[in-house]
Parts: structure tokens; C-alpha cells; sequence
């Protein structure tokens, strides 16, 4: 599996609602995603900040939490989802 | 266009912005501001009495600005309290409060639309949907 990155706030509910989803998906399938949380982690921020070319155009033109990420495939998706789409989202990344 | 500094003659109250009001909010007087230097204005707010806002009291300025329009505050606690906790959070920690569900991108102008509450009324989460909330959910439409 891909490399991938789900970038995500503390405080933030749609990130809350996504984590045992991602949870999920980590136990029934071989995907992984690395956690980085953004507003208390300066270096996950400016990790997140340098991949602002391939999420903006993905998430309303900024930077928003949940964003899951293949920085390889330069692919993203953000916000809240249902189970079987984050599901679709991160098997189609190989 | 520039913002500019502006000085009601009458009271003192500043306003930072393209034109001066032509009726002054505190003092009801008109045509009373007068253009006046960024280190002016800076002297009148920093000589301004402390007024703290805790989270509870940004609540309570929220719904009431929320009041007057046609979205108010989710009416899930606890979704807003971890919103809030968020909000001050960043503050503390960045300065603003900023968002919880997004991030600055470091770019000063960008970043200060990115302060709550923001202008969440013209984002596609909300324009046109018929039960629109901001990004992050903290307003939600009146339905
Ligand atoms: S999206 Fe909602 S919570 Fe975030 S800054 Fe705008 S109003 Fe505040």
C-alpha cells in the first residue's frame, strides 16, 4: 500500500467523526494511514502546508481538516465521508 | 482600497475601515469621524479598559450575533464545545482564533479570513444548501 497521510485538528468534529472510521478501515484492510495532527504540531503543519498545490484544489481552495492524503499519487480528499467511500478512496490508491 | 483610521470627534470611538461611519454607533452623532494615523489609533484602543472574553462569553457573543441572521448556533453541545475549546486553543497558542477545521496557510491576508466566526456564508458547505452549516459546523441554517 501507498503512503498515506491523514491530516487532522484536535478540536475539530468531522476529524473526531473520521477517526474510528479510519480505525475501521486500518483493521479490516491493508490500508495505513500516518496521523498528523496540525494545530498543537508545528512540523505536521508545515508538513500539511507543503502539500497545499495538490489539497487545494481538492478542498475548496484551502487547507482543511480531515484531509486524507497519497502525496505519491497526488491525490486528496477531505471532510467528512461515509465508511464505504473513505473505503473506495484509499483501495483505489493501489 | 486601504483601510484607514478614523476618530469620532464626539466620543473617541475608532474605526478602522474604507469610509467613516456616517452615524457613530456609541454617540449617535453624524458625520462625526475624522481620519487620524494608524499610531493614533493605536494609542486610543491600547489606552481602552482590559475586557477579557472567555469561552463562555464568546457563547454568548456568537448566538447573539448569530440572533440577527438566518443561521445560529448548532444546537449540539458538544460539538460546539469542542469547537470553542479549539477556537481558544489557536488563540492562545496562534494568536487568533482561528479555526479548529482548517489551517492558515502563514499568508497574513489569507489567514484572517480564517478567524471565527469567518465569512462561512459565501463557502459551498452553506451558499445554496438548503440545511448549510460553515465547515466546521458551528453554524447551522435556520430550517
Ligand atoms: S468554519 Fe465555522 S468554526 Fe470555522 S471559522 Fe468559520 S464560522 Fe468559525
Amino acid at each position: 500500500m501507498p503512503n498515506l497521510i491523514m491530516f487532522h485538528g484536535r478540536e475539530c468534529p468531522h476529524c473526531k467523526r473520521m477517526m474510528p472510521l479510519v480505525e475501521r478501515l486500518e483493521r479490516e484492510t491493508p490500508v495505513r494511514f500516518d496521523r498528523r495532527e496540525v494545530w498543537h504540531d508545528e512540523e505536521n503543519a508545515d508538513l500539511m502546508r507543503s502539500y497545499l498545490e495538490i489539497i487545494a484544489p481538492k478542498c475548496g481552495g484551502q487547507l482543511r481538516v480531515p484531509t486524507f492524503l497519497n502525496p505519491g499519487a497526488r491525490d486528496a480528499v477531505c471532510g467528512e465521508m461515509p465508511y464505504e467511500d473513505l473505503k473506495a478512496w484509499a483501495l483505489k490508491q493501489g | 482600497m486601504k483601510k484607514r483610521y478614523w476618530r469620532c470627534f464626539v466620543c473617541n470611538d475608532i474605526h478602522f475601515g474604507i469610509a467613516p461611519p456616517e452615524l457613530c454607533p456609541t454617540c449617535k452623532v453624524l458625520q462625526a469621524y475624522v481620519e487620524i494615523s494608524a499610531e493614533e489609533a493605536r494609542k486610543f484602543l491600547g489606552s481602552g479598559q482590559d475586557v477579557a472574553l472567555a469561552p463562555e462569553d464568546f457563547r454568548g457573543a456568537i448566538e447573539r450575533f448569530a440572533a440577527g441572521n438566518e443561521f445560529r448556533v448548532n444546537p449540539d453541545r458538544e460539538k460546539v464545545d469542542l469547537l470553542l475549546s479549539g477556537i481558544f486553543e489557536n488563540e492562545k497558542s496562534h494568536g487568533f482564533k482561528f479555526c479548529p477545521c482548517r489551517l492558515r496557510t502563514k499568508n497574513r491576508e489569507e489567514d484572517l479570513k480564517l478567524v471565527c466566526p469567518c465569512n462561512f456564508t459565501v463557502h459551498e458547505t452553506y451558499r445554496g444548501v438548503p440545511n448549510g452549516e460553515c465547515w466546521c459546523g458551528l453554524f447551522v441554517r435556520r430550517t
